[in-house]
């Protein structure tokens, strides 16, 4: 074992003595280990992006829409569908039997503002019962609106938790009067933050929750119509399925006919972004695999150059008493050293990249201690893959022919 | 031939036989040789005469094809690499030509390397390595670099790394070979000192006036052994 470390010394004080050379060879590697470590680590990072996006529309909800949720959007296909009417949930919550609560979900974007300071808020128009359908947030300051609230088109809001710190530097808005499209409405209750997300819209909390029926009485010439329908998670295929069906009878379509609306459910997210997920790493996989596969070749070339600069050093310290082995540990340690050198520069400025990117943006890109492992055990290998050829050439090789080398 | 002394080394009627093509060289012919402790012997020849394979193989860097060599009775023409390895590591200390130092380590690491393959632990080493470049009169040079050094310097530690292991024999390539007469001289002085303090010397040459130093000597020609006296 003594032994063994002996021979690591001596391969490693090769490396000092031809810097240059080790940290051009090496690059190659930094940049597959960079590459992969950022694609990693982006590809964690947003998927925990979306899985909180996910939250958002929940696991147990059905979105009734004119139009899918799709990345691949047939405009003149679906232009001339109707909208979605308020009137469709009665035959909803007449003939479902896994629906367990609906709403209305109006929506548009609507140019708010407190005292001096403006924005635009994403405004959503429902019923009563939204406040116990909402998924991913709750409310945790004040109040969702009553059933009589709704009944008397009351100027009452609630807010996600950004307008807290848009408006109010802070400050507890309950109670606190903003306008809305110019209307004065008051706060009434405050939602759980729930951070950017990587749906339409991007942030979550951006928002404004009003009565539907006020909604309509103040911003009826605006927005899109959605319902909103509730069932048990176990239940959401056969649920979409039903509902559907009952959209057809309510649309009084024939069979012949194509559906002129849409039934979406997170998962039709998920299977897409899922996809891309499968191509983006696929490729950063690839591109890495081949610069790792490249660098080999370079670590191996200036492994066989090193071997046969020091021929004649391999052949005296043969003459010393150095067995095949011993020789074999040097070369294969220098290999697996120059490895090492370059996977560390990689993480390393992977880190840097990290922290400048927190820096900037609000992003977070994930970065863990695995990932570090999973890279020193990859430079370990390809420096053994990448080294034993040389090591064993060198080791072999039969000291008298070594010493005579000039 | 004083038989009262040890015998270290013994060869009996080896032959190292190379095929070059469809030609067969003999470069050694049934040669015998008893090397007994505290010889000094010379080793001469013309070119292709076989003394430097005969000192490959006393040096345990090459077998021969044919014949038995025992060195302290270790039957050593049966031996495995990392077995001859050992041997040399041991037993044997290499004085080259061409100093053979190791450009970038210093004098003392220079020294230190046989001690590296041993099992010597590292302080230890140091303290011997510095024993040894002391007896050969470099103690204020440990921290050269052999390019810092002369002819003669390097040629002394590379005497000092041969010692380092307290090896049984010491065998010497045409050790003056790249020296000046001068540093020549002194190294031949050094080798008489370390064969009155008890080391076996086997020194290869084709200088006669280097030859007669030693007290033994042993010429070949065409793989064979032509004088021994």
């Amino acid at each position: 074992m003594n032994n063994i470390f002996k021979n690591i010394l001596i391969g490693l004080s090769a490396i000092r003595s031809n810097i240059t050379r080790v940290a051009l060879t090496s690059l190659g590697l930094t940049i597959g280990i960079f590459t992969v470590s950022i694609v990693t680590a982006g590809a964690s990072s947003i998927d925990k992006e979306f899985e909180k996006s996910m939250d958002y529309y929940g696991n147990d909800k059905i979105y009734v829409s004119t139009w899918p949720w799709s990345f691949n959007f047939d405009w003149w296909k679906y232009r001339n569908r109707p909208r979605i009417k308020e009137e469709d949930l009665d035959y909803i919550t007449q003939y479902s039997q896994y629906v367990t609560d609906v709403s209305i979900k109006k929506f548009t974007w609507i140019r708010s503002s407190y005292q001096n300071k403006a924005s635009w808020l994403q405004v959503n128009g429902v019923y009563p019962s939204y406040g116990a359908m909402l998924s991913g947030t709750e409310v945790t300051n004040g109040r969702f609106f009553s059933e009589n609230e709704w009944n008397l088109q009351r100027r009452v809001v609630i807010v996600g938790g950004t307008v807290r710190d848009g408006f109010f530097d802070g400050k507890d808005p309950i109670g606190k009067k903003i306008k809305i499209g110019g209307v004065t409405f008051e706060i009434i209750g405050e939602l759980k933050k729930q951070g950017m997300g990587m749906v339409p819209g991007g942030t979550l909390d951006n928002l404004v929750i009003m009565p539907s029926s006020t909604f309509k009485r103040i911003l009826t010439r605006w927005g899109f119509d959605e319902l909103v329908l509730k069932t048990e998670p176990e239940n959401l295929y056969k649920a979409k399925e039903e509902v559907g069906m009952i959209m057809r009878v309510a649309r009084k379509l024939r069979p012949n006919q194509e559906d002129d609306f849409a039934v979406n459910s997170a998962d039709a997210y998920q299977s897409q972004f899922d996809s891309i997920k499968i191509a983006i790493t696929g490729m950063a996989f690839m591109v890495t695999g081949i610069s790792l596969v490249v660098s080999a070749i370079g670590i191996m070339n200036v492994m066989f150059v090193s071997v046969r600069e020091r021929t004649k050093e391999i052949g005296l310290r043969k003459a010393m008493g150095a067995t095949n082995n011993n020789i074999l540990v040097q070369f294969l340690s220098e290999a697996i050293a120059i490895s090492i050198i370059g996977g560390v520069t990689g993480i390393i400025l992977v880190k840097l990249m990290t922290v400048a990117l927190a820096s900037y943006t609000s992003f977070p890109i994930e970065f863990d201690l695995l990932l570090i492992f999973y890279t020193f055990m990859v430079c370990v290998f390809i420096g053994i893959t990448s080294g034993i050829l040389p090591a064993r050439t060198a080791a072999n090789l039969h000291p008298i022919d070594a010493l005579r080398h000039e | 031939m004083p038989k009262l002394k040890k015998e270290i080394i013994s060869i009996k009627s080896i032959s190292k036989i190379y095929h070059l093509g469809n030609n067969v060289v003999k470069a050694l012919d049934d040669v015998s040789i008893s090397i007994y402790e505290n010889d000094f012997i010379s080793i001469m020849g013309p070119s292709g005469s076989g003394k430097s394979t005969l000192m490959n193989i006393i040096g345990c860097l090459d077998v021969p094809t044919k014949g038995t060599y025992k060195f302290h009775q270790a039957l050593i023409s049966e031996m495995n690499d990392s077995q001859l390895a050992n041997i040399r590591n041991e037993k044997i200390g290499f004085v080259f030509q061409t100093f053979n130092l190791l450009p970038k380590l210093n004098a003392l690491h220079n020294v230190e390397i046989p001690l590296i393959y041993s099992s010597l632990h590292r302080t230890k080493r140091t303290k011997r390595a510095k024993e040894v470049l002391k007896i050969v009169g470099l103690e204020d040079r440990m921290t050269h670099k052999p390019n810092e050094l002369s002819g003669g310097q390097k040629q002394r530690v590379a005497i000092a790394r041969a010692l380092v292991n307290k090896p049984s024999i010491i065998l010497a390539d045409e050790p003056t070979g790249n020296l000046d007469s001068k540093s020549g001289l002194e190294i031949l002085k050094f080798f008489d000192q370390l064969h009155k303090a008890g080391n076996t010397i086997i020194v290869v040459t084709h200088e006669k006036s280097i030859a007669k130093r030693a007290k033994r000597r042993v010429e070949l020609f065409d793989g064979k052994i032509t004088l021994d006296e």
